[in-house]
C-alpha cells in the first residue's frame, strides 16, 4: 500500500515536471515527425527487392525440383532472383561475403536454407517464402545459419514450424519511413526512462527529502520497489501516448501484434529504469552519472538504429549495434510487425528481462549496505 | 517518561568524530532545546534519531523502545523538520502534506482531514493548493513542518525551523511550537540563534564538536557561568565618579569606567539588591543619570565562557 503511494507520487511528479515530458514525449514526437517525413523519399528505396540475390542448390534427382522451380518462377515475378549453383563450398562463401542473400539446398528430404545472419530482414524475408512454398508442397524445411567458420542448424532443433505466418509470397511488406521511425523514437522514448530513473533515488538525496522518508514507517525496499514501479509507470504511459500519436495522429503501422509489441516495449521501459536505478548506485558523483548515462543513451541509439535504419549489421556497427538495447528492440519489432516472426521478439525480452533483475539486485544490495537510502 | 533517550552516542565520518559519545534524555513535554555553532553535530544527531545515519556507538530509545529493534513504534511516534526544505516542488502544498502523512498509514478521509488541520495549523490553508516554488521562504519553512505534523506525532524534532526568513514568520513558527507542545507534544528545537532557543526552551543542551558541553534549564545555565550581574550605568560625565567609592557598595566587585561612552560598568554579586544604593550613589554626587541597564547573562555568554567563541560567526 505504500509502495503504491510512492509509486503514484512519482508519477505525479514526473507528469508534472516540464523535463519529463520534454524528454519522454515532446523529443521523441517530434524527432518521429521530422525523421519521418525528411527521410520519406528516401526511404521508399532504401530496402529495393531487386538486390535480392539467392543461390540455390539442387542434390540429386528429386520431385521437389519441379515444385521448387515453379515456386522460383513465381517469386521472379517478385524481383527475387535464384541462381543454380553446383559449388556447395564457393556458394556459401559467396553467402558469407553477403553476395548473396543466402543458399538454398533442395534435397529428397526438403529444402536447407543457409543465411548470412547480416542480412537479417532479407534473412527473414526468404525464410518466411520458403517456409510457405514448404507448407505449400508439404516439406520439411530446415534453416541454418553461417555464422563464420560455425554452421548452426536453427530451426531442425527447436521444432517450431509455424514461426512464419505469411500465407502469401506476395503478402511482402516494408515499412515506410514514418513507420520505421514511429517504432525507432517509440524505443528510444523507452529507453529515455533510464536517464530520469538514474535520479528516482538520487533526486530524493538531493531534495533532501530522504531523511523524511527514512523517518516514515516504511522500509528501504518499500521505498525502492515504489520508486521503481513509479518510473516504469510513468515511461509505460509517455511510451503509449508516443505509440497512440504515431498510430493515429501520424498514421504509422504498429502491425497485427499489438500485445507482443507492447510487451518488448514494457521489457525495454523496465530494463531501461533498472539500469538507471543501478548506475546511479554504482556511481559516487552526479556529474559522473550524467555523463555515463547520456553517453550510453546516445552511443545505443547511434548504433541501435534510432536515428536511421540498419540494413547491415556487420558492415555498420558491429558489436556495438549488437550490444545496443535499441537495436534489439527496433529489430525485434520491426520483425513482428513487417514478418510476423516472434522469435527475436522473445529472445529481447528475456534479455531485457535477465539484465534488469541483475541491475535491480546490484540496487538492492548497495541500498541494503547504505546508510540511508 | 521518557520520550528520546541517547545513551553514549557517538558517530563518526571516516575519522571525524561529528558526534562524541553524546547521552541526553528528553522528558515528555519539554520543549528541549539544542543548541550548537555550525557544524556542531546537531543535524547529525537528528538524522541519526530518524534513522538516515547508523551509529557508530550507543543506543537511542524513543518511549523507551530501541530504534534499532522496534523500528515501526518509534518511527510513528516522531515527526522530524528537516533542516534544509524537504519538499517536492512539483506538488501541491497539500498533496505534499498528504504524500508524507500517507507514508504514517493515514488513508482516505482521515487523511484528508490530517492534511488540512497541518495546513490550518502552520497558516497554510489558503495555500493548499499552490505549488511550493511559488512559496516565500517562510511558507516553505511553514510547509516544511506542516509534512511533520500530520501523523501527530508524539515527539516533534525541528532542526534550525527558522534559518533564513523573515521576523513575523519566525514569530508565528515560535507560537506554533508552543501551541504544538500545548497539544501534548513533546519538542526538540534545534538552533544556533540563542535568543530564540532561550525564548521558547525548558530545558537546553549545547553541543560543541559533538560534544555536551552544558545541560539544565535556563537558570542552572547560567548559573554554570556566573554568579554576578552586570549595571551599566550611563551618565552625563565620567568625570565626578569615583570607583572606589563605587566598590564600597555591598555586593559590588568590580567597576569600569568607559569614557568614550561614559558608561560605567558595575560588576556585582547576583544574590544582592544594591541597584537602590547605586542609584542613591549618583544622585547624591550630583551626577546626571542618562541610562541604566541591568545586564543578566545570557545563552550567547554562556557558550562563550564555556567555549571561548561566539555561537555565530559574527
Ligand atoms: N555525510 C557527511 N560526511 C562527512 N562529514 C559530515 C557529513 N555530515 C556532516 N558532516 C560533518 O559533521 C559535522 C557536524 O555536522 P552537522 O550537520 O551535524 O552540524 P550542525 O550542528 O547541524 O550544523 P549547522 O548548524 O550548520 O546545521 C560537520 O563538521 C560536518 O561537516
Ligand atoms: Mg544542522
Amino acid at each position: 500500500m505504500k509502495t503504491l503511494s510512492i509509486a503514484t507520487n512519482e508519477i505525479k511528479q514526473s507528469l508534472s515536471n516540464k523535463r519529463t515530458l520534454v524528454f519522454l514525449l515532446a523529443f521523441p514526437i517530434c524527432l518521429m515527425l521530422i525523421l519521418g517525413l525528411a527521410l520519406s523519399n528516401a526511404f521508399n528505396s532504401s530496402i529495393k527487392i531487386e538486390d535480392f540475390r539467392v543461390l540455390y542448390l539442387v542434390k540429386g534427382n528429386t520431385e521437389v525440383e519441379q515444385a521448387f522451380q515453379s515456386f522460383i518462377k513465381e517469386v521472379k515475378k517478385n524481383g527475387v532472383q535464384f541462381t543454380r549453383t553446383n559449388d556447395e563450398i564457393d556458394a556459401k562463401k559467396a553467402v558469407k561475403e553477403n553476395k548473396y542473400v543466402g543458399l538454398v539446398e533442395v534435397t529428397d528430404q526438403g529444402i536447407q536454407l543457409y543465411e548470412n545472419n547480416a542480412n537479417a530482414i532479407k534473412g527473414s524475408l526468404l525464410k518466411g517464402m520458403l517456409k510457405t512454398f514448404a507448407d505449400k508442397v508439404n516439406l520439411a524445411t530446415t534453416v541454418a545459419k553461417t555464422d563464420p567458420g560455425k554452421v548452426q542448424d536453427v530451426l531442425a532443433d527447436s521444432g517450431q514450424n509455424n514461426y512464419v505466418q505469411e500465407t502469401s509470397i506476395n503478402s511482402y511488406k516494408e515499412p515506410h519511413a514514418m513507420d520505421y521511425y514511429a517504432v525507432a523514437m517509440t524505443n528510444l522514448a523507452a529507453f529515455f526512462g533510464m536517464m530520469s530513473a538514474v535520479y528516482l533515488i538520487r533526486g530524493e538525496r538531493q531534495r533532501k527529502t530522504d531523511i523524511r522518508l527514512s523517518a516514515a514507517p516504511i522500509s528501504k525496499m518499500e521505498i525502492l520497489s515504489g520508486k521503481v514501479l513509479g518510473g516504469i509507470l510513468t515511461n509505460v504511459l509517455c511510451m503509449l501516448i508516443i505509440v497512440l500519436v504515431s498510430k493515429w495522429v501520424f498514421k504509422a503501422s504498429w502491425g497485427d501484434h499489438l500485445a507482443v509489441v507492447f510487451l518488448v516495449l514494457l521489457s525495454e521501459v523496465i530494463l531501461a529504469v533498472s539500469l538507471g536505478v543501478g548506475i546511479s548506485y554504482m556511481i559516487k558523483t552526479d556529474n559522473t552519472v550524467n555523463a555515463i548515462t547520456m553517453v550510453f543513451v546516445q552511443v545505443a541509439a547511434f548504433f541501435g538504429g534510432s536515428y536511421f535504419p540498419i540494413d547491415d549489421v556487420d558492415s555498420f556497427g558491429g558489436i556495438f549495434t549488437r550490444l545496443s538495447p535499441l537495436y534489439w528492440a527496433n529489430n525485434a519489432i520491426n520483425k513482428v510487425i513487417y514478418l510476423n516472426d516472434m522469435t527475436p521478439a522473445v529472445h529481447t525480452m528475456m534479455w531485457n528481462l535477465g539484465i534488469a533483475v541483475l541491475f535491480l539486485l546490484i540496487s538492492v544490495i548497495s541500498m541494503r549496505r547504505r546508510e540511508g537510502l | 517518561m521518557k520520550v528520546l533517550e541517547m545513551q553514549n552516542v557517538t558517530k563518526k565520518f571516516g575519522d571525524f568524530v561529528a558526534v562524541d559519545n553524546v547521552t541526553l534524555s528528553v522528558d515528555e513535554g519539554e520543549i528541549f532545546g539544542f543548541l550548537g555553532p555550525n557544524g556542531a553535530g546537531k543535524s547529525t544527531s537528528i538524522n541519526m534519531i530518524a534513522g538516515l545515519l547508523r551509529l557508530n556507538e550507543g543506543k537511542i530509545k524513543i518511549l523507551g523502545k530501541d530504534i534499532s529493534k522496534s523500528n515501526q513504534f518509534a518511527k510513528k511516534n516522531i515527526g522530524i523538520v528537516p533542516q534544509d526544505i524537504a519538499i517536492y516542488e512539483e506538488l501541491t502544498a497539500f498533496e505534499n502534506v498528504k504524500f508524507f502523512a500517507g507514508l504514517y498509514g493515514l488513508r482516505g478521509e482521515a487523511l484528508n482531514e490530517r492534511v488540512e488541520e497541518a495546513l490550518e495549523f502552520v497558516g497554510l490553508s489558503d495555500k493548499a493548493k499552490s505549488h511550493p516554488k511559488d512559496f516565500s521562504g517562510g511558507m516553505k519553512r511553514r510547509l516544511n513542518i506542516a509534512c511533520a505534523i500530520a501523523h501527530r506525532p508524539k515527539l516533534i524534532i525541528l532542526d534550525e525551523p527558522t534559518v533564513g526568513i523573515d521576523p513575523q514568520s519566525r514569530n508565528y513558527i515560535l507560537q506554533s511550537v508552543r501551541k504544538l507542545n500545548e497539544m501534548g507534544c513533546t519538542i526538540i528545537y534545534t538552533s544556533h540563534y540563542m535568543e530564540e532557543v532561550e525564548e521558547v526552551c525548558t530545558r537546553i543542551a549545547i553541543i560543541d564538536h559533538g560534544k555536551i558541553i552544558a545541560e539544565g534549564t535556563k537558570a542552572q545555565l547560567k548559573s554554570i557561568i556566573t554568579n554576578t550581574k552586570d549595571v551599566w550605568v550611563g551618565v552625563t560625565s565620567c568625570r565626578e565618579v569615583d570607583p572606589d567609592e563605587l566598590k564600597d557598595i555591598a555586593g559590588v566587585q568590580e567597576v569600569q569606567i568607559n569614557w568614550e561612552d561614559n558608561v560605567i560598568k558595575i560588576n556585582s554579586a547576583i544574590d544582592v539588591n544594591n541597584l537602590n544604593k547605586i542609584i542613591r550613589y549618583f544622585i547624591n554626587h550630583n551626577i546626571e543619570i542618562r541610562s541604566l541597564e541591568e545586564k543578566a547573562p545570557n545563552l550567547e555568554t554562556v557558550f562563550l565562557t564555556l567555549t571561548g567563541r561566539n555561537l555565530r560567526d559574527k
